[in-house]
């Protein structure tokens, strides 16, 4: 390298730092679809950490490649796309941290009944418009046979 | 949703009828339904009456600030009694269907 005369930006070397931040940011993005496939725990439980974890290692990486088209700027191209790559990597990081601070923003449940705790009466509507209590739901049943048990589900709503 | 849905055969084989509860007027669940193609049954809280008597009030965790259940999954049997639950800590991770099948396996 020492004794090659640089002279144009053609023989400069590929800022292959750069690139590895790009792919790694990419895959990053990548994992925040992965929830729609309902894989096996634990891994939805590490997927907010990856999804975290992925464009903060991308952001060394286009931090360090932009360090080195700056500093060594005779010896590593990318001046100008590593300072727009560097833009995007911190906005993704930014929105990556948001969206993990909002989606764990859930408040706990220690007013909950526990596992082998009497769950209280209810009585609500249905979408029908009919009265349904907890023990009319294990009373009828859409296939006649009465249900052994009855799986609540509470969902967050405004759909 | 669409999970419950697919198993839904599933869980009527095994004798577990899953019921939807949010804070969402009948109207906004029957529209759910019918677009999803959902056949089980949507139970409306409006008031949030449950939700806050559950303990799963999230206050002002809805769009505007808005009252809301967080998300739980509770399993029930004929006597009233929870067998199983799930409180997630992060609205994206919900259980599969398949741990709530293999808890209601436990329930004669």
């Amino acid at each position: 390298m020492a004794d090659t005369p640089i002279s144009s930006a053609s023989h400069r070397r590929t800022n292959s730092a750069l690139w590895y931040g790009l792919l790694i940011m990419l895959a990053g993005i990548a994992t925040q679809f992965l929830y729609f496939l309902r894989l096996p725990p634990p891994i939805p439980h590490v997927l907010p950490w990856i999804n975290l974890l992925l464009p903060a290692i991308a952001m060394i990486y286009v931090v360090t490649g932009l360090a080195r088209a700056f500093n060594q700027s005779a010896v590593y191209v990318g001046k100008i796309w590593g300072s727009i790559l560097t833009v995007i990597a911190l906005l993704v990081v930014a929105g990556n941290v948001f969206l993990f601070r909002q989606t764990r923003a859930v408040p706990n449940s220690a007013g909950a009944p526990q596992v082998g705790q009497h769950l209280p009466e209810f009585t609500l509507l249905d979408s029908s418009g009919n009265q349904t209590s907890l023990s009319h739901l294990f009373a009828v049943s859409a296939n006649g046979s009465p249900p052994k048990a009855v799986l609540l589900i509470f969902y967050r709503g405004y759909w | 949703m669409r999970g419950i849905q697919e198993q839904f055969p599933e869980f009527q084989a095994r004798g577990v009828r899953p019921v939807a509860i949010s804070v969402d007027p009948p109207e906004v669940s029957a529209n759910l339904r019918r677009k999803a193609g959902l056949t089980f049954t949507f139970l409306s809280d409006p008031s949030l009456d449950v939700i806050r008597r559950y303990g799963l009030l999230h206050a002002a965790g809805g769009p505007d600030g808005h009252d809301i259940s967080r998300p739980a999954e509770f399993l029930v049997d004929r006597s009233g009694t929870v067998r199983w639950e799930n409180f997630t800590e992060d609205i994206r991770v919900r259980p599969r269907a398949q741990e709530m099948l293999a808890a209601a396996r436990e329930i004669q």
